[in-house]
């Protein structure tokens, strides 16, 4: 058979996607796996010990600094996931309220075209306890104001939390807001015939119809929570000590500092399998949205 | 609707004539408003206070009154800023970043929208048999943390001999966008009818033509919506500029956070806020021109799977 | 102009199968309609020929080429889509030109048959308009001439007309039969409306189930039926049928329907298979072909006399149901006899012998 242009002209089209898909992620992250296996240091070596092929493993879950990043990670979720909570509600209000629509929507939105760099830069500044919000406090009869939390180690999480949901808040709200509005208009009619109270309505109807937009949020904040690092640099630089290490300021941290591949190999991985934890669940969602939309088609 | 279920329907003449009721302002109203207006503050503040110090000569910034207006504006903090910031030794200010920040952009722009819109195209119009799976392998890609990554990446583009110039940032940008953005597209390009890409597989046949005469012009409010999207990923991008960057070729973002975190001398934080202000402005300057276009561009990456 | 050939098609779906072994010949010049109810296969028999589809076994012939596995632009075809599929970014004319792409010919050839096709089709005033500032029936034009100006020796339909009013359907099928008249280009034509099949086509075939069930020129596969779903497919209002069994009376064969102990002659009625006595047949009876309370003519098969139920007008039109048994018979009447009738009279109905359409009715096909 002859070669058929339609037929070849696409393949050759996808080509450079395909090579940078195999070279740049699949070809990576298979590298990345191998040398976690490996005794790595400086520059990479391609031996495996198989006697101490896990040894990166061990000495990570033996080191108390990843722990603390661990549960600065799980901190951090539970934290931010009051962006997701605040955005349904803000939705909620816009949606209802169609007055000033506009100007909220603008004003709730804009920090997240603010890098994380100039947000943590920002925030910073307003913790400063000496000229900040604190300073301000005091200044104006409250003498027991504290709000120098980036200084302490117990409370410089719940300061990176504070900016995290300042800069997602507006994101969650937008795609809570494009959930409600995807919302059949005739079930507000519906329930207001009914005389159904708005927080029974909220309750019963609302939130179980958006489940997909709260699963879709969760994850998202999940993977987004995965990946913080820029924030973290830019408010405390991993301090007071180590109290504020996420995973992924450990991983960029043990390769630059540390220079050891094999040891930022291993806790790359498992900030992969972290992901891909948070991931299948989005998968099958998907999946099972896709087979609602179809069984909804006929 | 509300006109519906709230006006008693008036027979014969409710349909000529619908008397525009005074809208009553209700006391949940009220509630809801301020409410709203508690969290905008909230959120506006923080750019309020950074505004104003950035205007502030430091002998004022000392008093700690940070929410104040300044009482003798200046624009000294913007100038040093701009031209005397300093990272470690050097003071050359934040307008190299700038100019770095802007050649990672372009070639990371016109290399991710290139190669993201074909292989989008290719994948919704063409009849390939591995496209499924090919986008499942994307899929899983545009959520990949970085780390994973990032030796093998410094490994590749060390060995292309481009480390640490602002190509390498580019074709990083790119490579990491290609998967998000090849979904976005693909998704946009799903909803083209069959029937026209049949009606020009007649008339032309031609992969190339039918993407350049057809598919490309009808590709306008993806373009935009990409664009915003790719523009404020790349601009506010640190860990990328941080990893694959020389000393001279530090895009603004990280050239701000040098300066300001691990600057050893006297924080002067007029001028701080004022280069963090300056590293702001491009993204909110099309945030604030294409509002509608940017919240889609936020938000499409993220439903449409 | 050339003649296309379907040899031995197969198509699959995975392992869904939409034809198999398909064989067909559209010769020169016709004018042929796929006629068939959605799902039957001849969209999908279209766009194999237009290679938007590939074969899974079998061989396509465009006059002498072989075309299985050419590219749809190389094969010398050009196409009317249902929804028009007119560039939205071009023009008019941009739409026109655009189609000429894959031929590579010179400019001034390519501005003679633009203006060439855009006078023929009266588009001329709106050559520099987008699609989206045209109407149904101006889009449906330019979708036409997108076909014409590539001079291709078979153009190609897929239900053109579905989305246009009724009224500017009746137009374009006039017009589109005009086009061929003069142009003599081979066109197969796709679609499930059996008005348009009957009043455009030089041959029409019937597709049911992936089959083509009856191949032949309108007037044929109305009046001949080849089986039950030809003759139940073709015809508004709907053909009567009967179920009845053979019995030989005397040397005649007749044909009785138990529920009214009616009785049909078919001593006439020209067989192409052999009567036996006790066969299962079906008699159809079209509508139309009825005379009504006329004694005078007495040649018929048969004549009934059957209690009205309804009946009603379309237009020029009427149309009486009959209570058989349990099950109702439709009549053809004039309009004007509509006056007269009242529900439970009783009509003398009789029908022509040589109208008649026998089927057996085990395998359907036409006595």
């Amino acid at each position: 058979m002859m070669l058929r242009w339609s037929w070849a002209a696409p393949r050759l089209a996808l080509a450079p996607a395909v090579v940078v898909t195999l070279i740049g992620f699949v070809g990576s992250i298979a590298w990345t796996i191998y040398q976690s296996f490996t005794q790595s240091r400086r520059f990479p070596e391609y031996k495996i010990d198989s006697a101490r092929w896990l040894s990166q493993y061990e000495r990570l879950f033996a080191n108390e600094t990843w722990w603390t990043a661990l549960q600065n990670l799980l901190i951090l979720a539970i934290g931010s996931a009051l962006a997701i909570v605040f955005g349904f509600i803000l939705a909620a209000l816009i949606e209802r309220e169609k007055f000033g629509e506009g100007l909220f929507r603008t004003v709730l939105l804009y920090p997240l075209a603010v890098s994380l760099i100039v947000t943590g830069l920002v925030w910073r500044w307003m913790f400063n306890p000496s000229l900040g919000i604190e300073a301000f406090l005091r200044g104006h009869g409250f003498e027991n104001a504290s709000f120098n939390w980036l200084a302490a180690p117990q409370t410089a999480m719940y300061g990176i939390i504070l900016a995290s949901i300042w800069h997602g808040l507006g994101f969650y709200m937008a795609l809570m807001l494009a959930g409600l509005k995807s919302i059949n208009t005739e079930i507000w009619s519906a329930a207001r015939l009914d005389g159904v109270g708005v927080g029974r309505l909220y309750i019963e109807i609302i939130i179980p119809m958006m489940r997909f937009t709260f699963l879709t949020c969760a994850i998202l904040l999940s993977l987004g929570v995965v990946k913080a690092y820029d924030i973290v640099v830019a408010m405390t630089n991993g301090g007071p000590g180590t109290s504020t290490w996420t995973p992924a300021y450990f991983a960029i941290n043990a390769y630059s500092t540390r220079s050891n591949i094999g040891f930022a190999s291993a806790a790359a991985v498992i900030m992969l399998l972290i992901t891909l934890a948070i991931f299948l669940p989005l998968v099958a969602a998907t999946a099972w949205q896709a087979r609602r939309r179809e069984a909804a088609r006929g | 609707m509300t006109a519906i279920s709230e006006v008693p329907a008036q027979p014969g003449r409710a349909a000529i004539l619908i008397p525009r009721r005074r809208r009553r302002i209700k006391g949940s109203s009220i509630a809801i408003f301020a409410f709203l207006t508690m969290v905008s503050l909230f959120v506006a503040i923080p750019l309020y206070v950074v505004i104003v110090t950035s205007f502030k000569p430091i002998g004022e910034i000392t008093l700690g009154q940070i929410f104040d207006l300044p009482v003798h504006w200046t624009i000294q903090p913007w100038m040093k800023a701009w031209n005397e910031l300093c990272t470690g030794l050097a003071c050359d200010g934040i307008k190299q970043g700038f100019f770095n920040s802007v050649m990672i952009l372009f070639p990371s722009l016109v290399l991710s929208i290139a190669i993201s819109s074909i292989t989008g195209y290719a994948l919704a119009l063409w009849n390939v048999r591995w496209a499924d799976g090919f986008l499942f392998v994307l899929f899983i890609c545009a959520f990949v943390p970085f780390q994973i990554i990032m030796i093998p990446l410094i490994i590749v583009v060390a060995s292309l001999g481009i480390f640490g110039t602002v190509w390498a940032i580019a074709l990083v940008h790119a490579v990491l966008s290609m998967p998000l953005l090849t979904l976005i597209f693909r998704n946009f390009y799903k909803d083209i009818p069959r029937e026209l890409i049949n009606a020009a597989i007649m008339d032309s046949g031609s992969f190339w033509k039918i993407f350049w005469e057809i598919v490309l012009p009808m590709s306008g409010n993806i373009m935009v919506v990409v664009l915003i999207l790719m523009i404020t990923t790349v601009w506010n991008d640190y860990l990328v500029g941080l990893t694959f960057g020389g000393i001279s070729t530090k895009p603004m973002t990280v050239i701000l956070a040098n300066s300001v975190i691990t600057s050893r001398g006297e924080a002067i934080y007029n001028v701080n806020m004022a280069a963090a202000l300056l590293t702001a402005v491009p993204p909110l300057v099309v945030y604030f021109a294409l509002g509608r276009f940017f919240v889609q561009g936020i938000t499409s990456g993220a439903i449409k799977g | 102009m050339p003649e296309v050939r379907f040899e031995h098609i197969v198509k699959r779906f995975g392992s869904f199968s939409v034809l198999e072994d398909l064989s067909l010949r559209v010769e020169d010049g016709e004018f042929l309609v796929l006629l068939g109810p959605s799902g039957c296969g001849k969209t999908t028999l279209l766009n194999l020929l237009a290679g938007l589809l590939d074969v899974t076994g079998g061989r396509i012939t465009i006059g002498d080429r072989d075309v299985t596995d050419i590219d749809p632009s190389q094969r010398g075809l050009a196409m009317v889509f249902q929804s028009y599929a007119l560039y939205p970014t071009k023009t008019v004319e941009g739409n026109l030109r655009f189609g000429l792409s894959a031929l590579k010919l010179d400019r001034a050839e390519i501005e003679r048959r633009v203006s060439w096709a855009a006078q023929l089709l009266q588009i001329e005033n709106m050559m520099g308009r987008k699609p989206s500032q045209l109407s149904g029936g101006q889009r449906q034009r330019v979708a036409i001439g997108r076909a014409l100006v590539k001079h291709a020796g078979v153009l190609l339909f897929d239900e053109p007309l579905s989305n246009l009013d009724a009224k500017l359907r009746t137009e374009m099928r006039l017009e589109i039969k005009k086009l061929h008249a003069s142009l003599h280009q081979t066109i197969v034509y796709v679609t499930h409306d059996q008005i348009e099949a009957m009043t455009m086509a030089t041959r029409i075939a019937v597709m049911d189930q992936g089959v083509i069930q009856q191949i032949g020129t309108p007037d044929e596969i109305y009046e001949k039926p080849a089986n039950l779903f030809v003759a139940r497919f073709i015809g508004a209002p709907a053909i009567n049928t009967f179920d009845a069994t053979l019995d030989m009376k005397a040397g005649r064969v007749v044909a009785r329907h138990a529920p009214t102990a009616i009785e049909i002659d078919l001593s006439r009625h020209d067989f192409r298979t052999k009567p036996e006595a006790g066969m299962p047949v079906v008699v159809g009876l079209r509508p139309e072909h009825f005379s009504v309370n006329d004694a005078s003519r007495d040649d018929g098969a048969v004549r009934m006399a059957l209690p009205v139920r309804y009946s009603e007008r379309t237009g020029s039109d009427a149309t009486a149901f009959l209570e058989a048994g349990d099950q109702l018979l439709a009549v053809r009447i004039e309009p004007s006899l509509m006056s007269g009738l009242r529900i439970g009279d009783t009509m003398v109905a009789s029908f022509p012998t040589d109208k008649l359409a026998v089927f057996d009715a085990r395998s359907g096909l036409r006595m």
